[in-house]
């Protein structure tokens, strides 16, 4: 038996109880206060009436949509006991509000609305006091507001006691409704503040009943979510944004925190969906008066417009973030969700959970693929695939968080784990031929995973007809595998026999994208190829490119140049684009080559004529220079990303290359000392240094150039000819063939090499041999052209 | 054909505006879009590169676009799609100098977009939201230690990123510049995407449609005919695409919009570009399955009302129900953060109501300024965890049992505030003299699994005073993971378990051996860092 508790004490007991809804306590406590005042009877039966009707309410909870039940015998007694304390007049001013409040939420529960707005119309919610009220009262005065605006949207406008129609009146239910939800959130947080420091004081490790998650019952879920509901219903964009705001300003509770994770997406949602940039305003700023946002005709005030002598607390303090832009202020909120959804992640897979385990996944899904549109749009990969990869732990068995992680890897540039995760995507979706060939595509990209890109092509062309569109890609894609693999292979017999492999891939593969590969196609075959293949895409640059080596490889220098010219008005700014850097260069040599040859036919006299076109190819080279060393600010060298540096020092050797085709050592030696600047160690510094010396004579000097460019690059065919020429004329015969020989193996189509080595093997009086070699170079020579056809690009 | 009605409603549109006086540009912006026959009038002008209206429709437009007038320019930029759209057919037909104005009409919106109203170069940039800085709508304390992962911590301050900027003035168009031009573009419509009317939402589904299908076999499942090649696209000018067809849908194009989405997806996959498919894709899977009611013509942005309650049921492991645990021990102990010299990385971790940290007296208040942060979500996670004693577990309530409470004797190294009367098990250690000690395998040390990851801490052993350990002997008093089920069911007040496993099962004999055997079947959750946390017993 509890002993009795004096009067102040039993009072506060009551009003933790009524806060907590201990509604089972109170008869209890009634009964000792009645033992104890005679003339708080009133309250008492306030007190059980309010007791019953909780209780009631939190047994047969209201569903929304649902009908109105009618009287109920328990209800009936509720009844009793309010009337009985009404009746009487006794009770102070608060508890009498209390009393009405009461018996218009039973009226509300009753189905008599138009007697709960009766009810309403004798207390004047709005002056009922919040600031210093106990918390119940917060919750009741919500409860109350947000019923108030029920009952009105119910009631047929003309059969409501009200007079406003029309517009008005449906501003004051969302009027009802904002107030109730901002009442609400005060509750919540009081609640929160109250439940934490009985925690504290008690030491105990409960902290209150409030750690679990308190249920918010049907009137305060109302007043928190109808209000902005009915804003979007009537297309009142700009209300319904201000509202989420608001709500989302409010410093949680955990109550709230399920309601913030939808209305931050929600939210989120609305600005990715249904405002942009211009039509935006920041969350701190009056929105703008006039807004495409919001449907013409039902046309109400842009902001709330009422009071409250206290409203919720709201984050503040100095520096706090807030969004001046659409993107921003999306992200953010879609951050704040992803961390919440983050929170709700199932970690255990048993099957009892596969539901919960399903929801988590649903409402983290919609917040990454939100995160994705967001990020999409800003060009922001790099943070989305960190993003994506928080979502992995949700992602067991689900192909589409595997699928969008994947992609993201790959279009932040992360291609080594992108190929890993496409693996995995491969094992979730095999029949998807898109994902082999992306793997492809970044196999034969930097990666240069050539064995692995031939099995992710092999599996695209092993759908057959299910890879329908496909399918062709995939024997484009194992093409290119096998042409690289001919490049890189040192055997002959080998480089044969991919070559051999890749022509039938190409052949299975009817020419639809130009970027047609030829090795081993005779000239005249691909010409018709790439032809083709500019019908369909005309100003592919890399066709025309193909096509200008092609035609430079039948001696149709003339057309080559024109080609050349073409490309180069379609892709002035080639050299800086990325990954092309050195095309324009290839041309500008191309085009000296060219005009070097036509001259002759050309021009009567050869001599001025020849001048005349290198000089042309030089200006054009140093006016890509300037540009190339404007757009590189040249004062901090080495700075920055290595290519553009790259494409720099190429110039200047193209450059060097051209003042030695003109006979200007000098000239030649400055710029290759400004490439040697730039990369000392490079292979193809030292081999133009090696030029230089030998234009001047020295024939020493250009040996040891290029002994040590050969120290650094032992493959480098141009080097291994020079040199070659250059000990013929210091007639070490045998080290000369040696050494040409070798360079023969590594690239068995070079024709001047054979020249070189036949007129070697001539001066060793080997005749036989050397004509066998002047035979090969002619042969070749016939269909080569001026840069080695492997310059293209060979991607998918 | 143009009609001779549409022709006439042209021409004097064509007339009207150049005899228009200064003072009335704006008046006249305000009734453009009462010209109703005006705009499908033009539609059609633009759409048939024949028309001698062309040059002088091309030219009015750019007229508008270089008024001051917001309306006026929004009225030119409506048509942006469509004018796309002709000049990429005429590219990839040949066609290409046909239409020259416009092209002329494409760069001249293009070179006056570029720069401010001073002539400087545009920069559009925006800032990236950073959780470990509190918002408006958030204060970082309150979403654990999610902020604090290695990207987040990288870019610790709000870092603000050009997305579009430093563009050249164009002259011409060409292959190369082509699609930087027309990326720039399409983000200035979408920028003002919302102002557009329905017609121009349809031509911008119309022109995605064709651009990414024409000459590829779909467009023989289209009813419209296009004597059309492809079209090069480039990767970027679609995610812009993407954009504004996602308007489209949720603005009242609902199916021209779909249709788009999915052959834009169509042609990203043949392209195999890897942005406009990501994205794609998550446009396509956040999509609601069926039409909303008359969506056709109508905003079709709706809000849901959600129950407050998680609809995740209390038993389920979730990175909250781990949180919980945690949080709980933080209420009870009061503890104060911030002195641990341990870290502990943490980046699954969810999110804490912070609400309540925020709101807790200072002694407990456990961040906020600074570093703390990561300190107090690393103590959490050093943290032992106290089963929470359940209504299901009568009999084991703590507080009802609060003698067992003084049988422990564990303290913590740190200065505590007030170190509470009842502490359990919460980073716990053996008094200093006990820390230095080996152990013997009959003690009831607990170490926890992470005692391995890089981070270190100290304190993480734990022991009963004797009297315990007597009652349940060989050290297996405690409850911990990897005891045995004879050690839970012990007569022993308390139980603890860590917070990775629901407490429930360990009271069921059979499953918890199951659960808590270590390197059984938790390499699901051990992938996750909170899991670095699980104690195991020495034992």
């Amino acid at each position: 038996m509890t002993a009795r508790k004096s009067g102040s004490r039993l009072e506060t007991e009551i009003e933790r109880c009524r806060s907590e809804g201990q509604w089972d306590k109170i008869p209890e406590l009634v009964r000792q206060l009645s033992a104890k005042l005679i003339s708080n009877d009133d309250l008492g039966e306030l007190l059980l009436g309010e007791a019953k009707l909780l209780q009631y309410l939190k047994e047969n909870p209201i569903k929304p949509g649902a009908s109105p039940r009618g009287a109920r015998p328990k209800l009936v007694e509720v009844r009793k006991h309010l009337t009985a304390a009404l009746d009487r007049g006794n009770l102070k001013p608060d508890h009498q509000q209390e009393a009405q409040l009461l018996m218009a939420k039973l009226c509300y529960v009753e189905g008599d609305y138009q007697e709960a707005i009766g009810q309403y119309s004798q207390v004047t919610l709005d002056d009922m006091q919040l600031v210093g009220a106990p918390v119940y009262r917060l919750s009741m005065i919500a409860e109350a507001h947000a019923t108030k605006g029920l009952c009105l949207e119910k009631l047929p406008s003309a059969s409501s006691s009200i007079s406003s129609h029309g517009p008005d009146r449906d501003q004051e239910i969302i009027t009802c409704y904002e107030k109730s939800g901002d009442i609400a959130l005060l509750y919540l947080q009081e609640m929160e503040k109250v439940a934490l420091s009985a925690g504290m004081q008690n030491r105990s490790p409960k902290p209150g009943p409030v750690t679990q998650e308190q249920e918010l019952g049907y009137f305060l879920e109302t007043g928190l979510q109808r209000a902005h509901v009915i804003h979007f219903k009537n297309g009142n964009l700009t209300r319904g944004v201000g509202r989420f705001r608001e709500i989302l300003r409010a410093v949680e509770t955990r109550t709230t925190q399920n309601l913030r994770m939808t209305i931050a997406r929600q939210l989120a949602e609305i600005l990715l969906r249904g405002m942009c940039e211009q039509s935006y305003w920041s969350p701190l700023e009056d929105p703008p008066q006039q807004s495409p946002l919001n449907d013409s005709l039902r046309q109400g005030p842009l902001a709330r417009d009422y009071s409250l002598s206290r409203r919720p607390r709201v984050y503040s303090g100095e520096n706090l973030f807030c969004p001046q832009e659409n993107t921003e202020e999306a992200l953010l909120l879609l951050l704040i969700s992803e961390s919440m959804a983050n929170r709700d992640a199932v970690l255990s897979r048993i099957p009892e959970h596969n539901n919960d385990r399903l929801i988590s996944l649903q409402s983290a899904s919609v917040v990454y693929d939100l995160l994705t549109i967001a990020l999409g749009r800003r060009g922001q990969y790099e943070m989305l695939s960190e993003c994506l990869e928080r979502a992995m732990k949700f992602a067991f068995e689900e192909f589409h968080l595997w699928y969008q992680f994947a992609l993201s890897l790959m279009a932040a540039g992360k291609s080594a784990r992108a190929v890993k995760v496409l693996k995995e995507c491969i094992r979730l979706k095999p029949d998807d031929p898109t994902i082999p060939l992306l793997a492809v595509k970044l196999c034969i990209g930097s990666l240069h995973w050539l064995e692995e890109g031939e099995r992710f092509a092999k599996m695209v062309v092993d759908m057959g007809e299910k890879a329908s569109e496909f399918r062709a890609k995939g024997y484009l894609a194992i093409g290119l595998v096998y042409s690289l693999r001919a490049t890189d292979a040192s055997l002959r017999g080998m480089q044969e026999e991919y070559q051999k492999k890749a022509l039938g891939a190409f052949q299975r593969w009817v020419g639809s994208v130009p970027a047609v590969q030829l090795l081993g196609v005779t000239i005249p075959e691909a010409l018709g190829y790439v032809r083709q293949a500019l019908q369909l895409q005309g100003d592919d640059v890399h066709s025309l490119h193909l096509l200008a080596l092609l035609l430079s490889a039948q001696k149709h220098y003339h057309d080559a140049l024109n080609i050349v010219e073409m490309a180069l008005s379609e892709y002035p700014e080639n050299f800086i684009d990325s990954g092309r850097g050195s095309s324009l260069l290839d041309r500008a040599v191309a085009d000296r080559r060219q005009l070097n040859t036509m001259t002759l036919p050309d021009f009567s006299d050869p001599e001025t004529g020849s001048v005349h076109a290198t000089s042309m190819a030089a200006s054009r080279v140093e006016q890509a220079l300037s540009e190339a060393a404007s757009s590189l600010q040249s004062s901090a060298p080495k700075q920055g990303p290595l290519h553009p540096w790259m494409t720099l020092a190429q110039i200047w050797l193209h450059a060097a290359e051209v003042y030695i085709s003109m006979s200007k050592p000098a000239e030649a030696t400055a710029c290759t000392q400004e490439a040697a600047n730039l990369f000392p160690m490079s292979h193809n510094v030292l081999f133009m240094k090696g030029q230089v010396a030998e234009l001047r004579g020295s024939v020493d000097e250009a040996r040891r150039w290029y002994e040590e460019a050969l120290a650094i690059s032992p493959t480098h065919v141009k080097t291994m000819q020079r040199l070659g020429l250059i000990l013929h004329q210091l007639q070490r015969y045998s080290l000369a063939e040696k050494i040409l020989r070798d360079a023969v193996q590594v690239n068995s189509t070079a024709h001047d090499v054979w020249n070189s080595l036949g007129e070697v093997l001539q001066a060793q009086g080997n005749d036989d041999a050397a004509t066998e070699c002047f035979l090969t170079a002619l042969e070749l020579e016939a269909s080569s052209p001026i840069m080695p056809f492997t310059i293209i690009p060979r991607a998918l | 054909m143009m009609l001779g009605s549409e022709r006439g409603v042209v021409e004097e549109w064509l007339s009207e505006f150049k005899t228009l006086p200064e003072t009335q540009i704006s008046s006249y912006a305000g009734s453009l879009h009462l010209k109703k026959a005006l705009v499908p009038a033009l539609y059609r002008v633009i759409q048939d590169p024949n028309n001698e209206l062309l040059e002088p429709v091309c030219h009015q437009l750019f007229e508008l676009y270089r008024s001051s007038d917001e309306r006026l320019r929004r009225f030119t930029l409506q048509f942006l799609p469509e004018l796309v759209w002709v000049y990429l057919r005429a590219t990839a037909t040949r066609d290409r100098h046909s239409n020259g104005c416009i092209e002329a009409l494409l760069l001249g919106i293009y070179n006056l977009e570029i720069v401010d109203k001073e002539g400087n170069s545009k920069l559009l940039s925006f800032t990236i939201p950073s959780l470990s800085k509190p918002s408006i709508y958030h204060e970082p304390s309150s979403l654990g230690s999610i902020a604090l992962t290695e990207g987040a911590l990288s870019h610790h301050d709000l870092i603000r990123v050009v997305y579009s900027g430093l563009h050249p003035q164009r002259e011409t168009f060409t292959a190369q510049n082509r699609f930087e031009v027309l990326a720039f573009l399409m983000l200035c419509y979408n920028s003002a995407v919302v102002y557009m009317p329905c017609s121009s939402y349809q031509s911008v589904c119309r022109m995605s449609s064709r651009l990414c299908v024409c000459g590829f076999p779909r467009q023989r499942q289209k009813l419209w005919r296009e004597p059309c090649g492809r079209v090069v696209l480039d990767p970027e000018f679609m995610v812009q695409m993407l954009t504004a067809v996602y308007h489209a849908i949720y603005n009242g194009e609902w199916d021209l919009g779909k249709e788009a989405l999915d052959d834009i997806l169509y042609r990203a996959q043949l392209e195999l570009y890897s942005q406009p498919l990501l994205v794609a894709n998550a446009m396509k899977s956040s999509l609601p399955a069926t039409a909303p009611d008359g969506s056709r013509g109508r905003k079709i942005l709706q809000v849901e009302v959600t129950p407050t309650i998680s609809r995740i049921s209390r038993s389920a492991v979730t990175a909250a129900s781990i949180r919980r645990h945690r949080w709980k021990r933080e209420d009870a102990d009061g503890v104060s953060g911030g002195e641990e010299s341990f870290t502990l990385n943490d980046p699954d971790e969810g999110f804490s109501s912070g609400a309540s940290n925020s709101s807790q007296p200072s002694g407990t208040k456990l961040s906020g300024e600074g570093g703390a942060t990561r300190s107090s979500s690393l103590k959490k996670g050093v943290t032992g965890w106290l089963s929470r004693e359940r209504d299901k577990e009568p009999g084991q309530t703590r507080h009802r049992d609060s003698s067992a409470d003084s049988q422990v004797v564990l303290r913590r190294h740190q200065r505590r505030p007030s170190p509470p009367p009842a502490i359990t098990l919460d980073a716990i250690e053996l008094s200093p003299v006990r820390k230095h000690l080996s152990y013997p395998a009959s003690q009831a040390l607990v170490r926890t699994a992470s005692a391995s990851s890089s981070r270190s801490f100290d304190c993480t052993d734990m022991s009963l005073n004797g009297g315990r350990r007597g009652a349940a002997g060989a050290g297996l008093e405690v409850g911990l993971l990897g005891s045995t089920q004879a050690g839970l069911s012990a007569s022993v007040a308390h139980h603890f378990s860590t917070s990775s496993l629901q407490e429930e099962r360990l009271a069921r004999p059979g499953e918890a051996q199951d659960l808590l055997s270590p390197g059984a079947p938790l390499t699901k959750q051990s992938r996750s860092p909170s899991f670095n946390m699980q104690i195991i017993s020495q034992v």
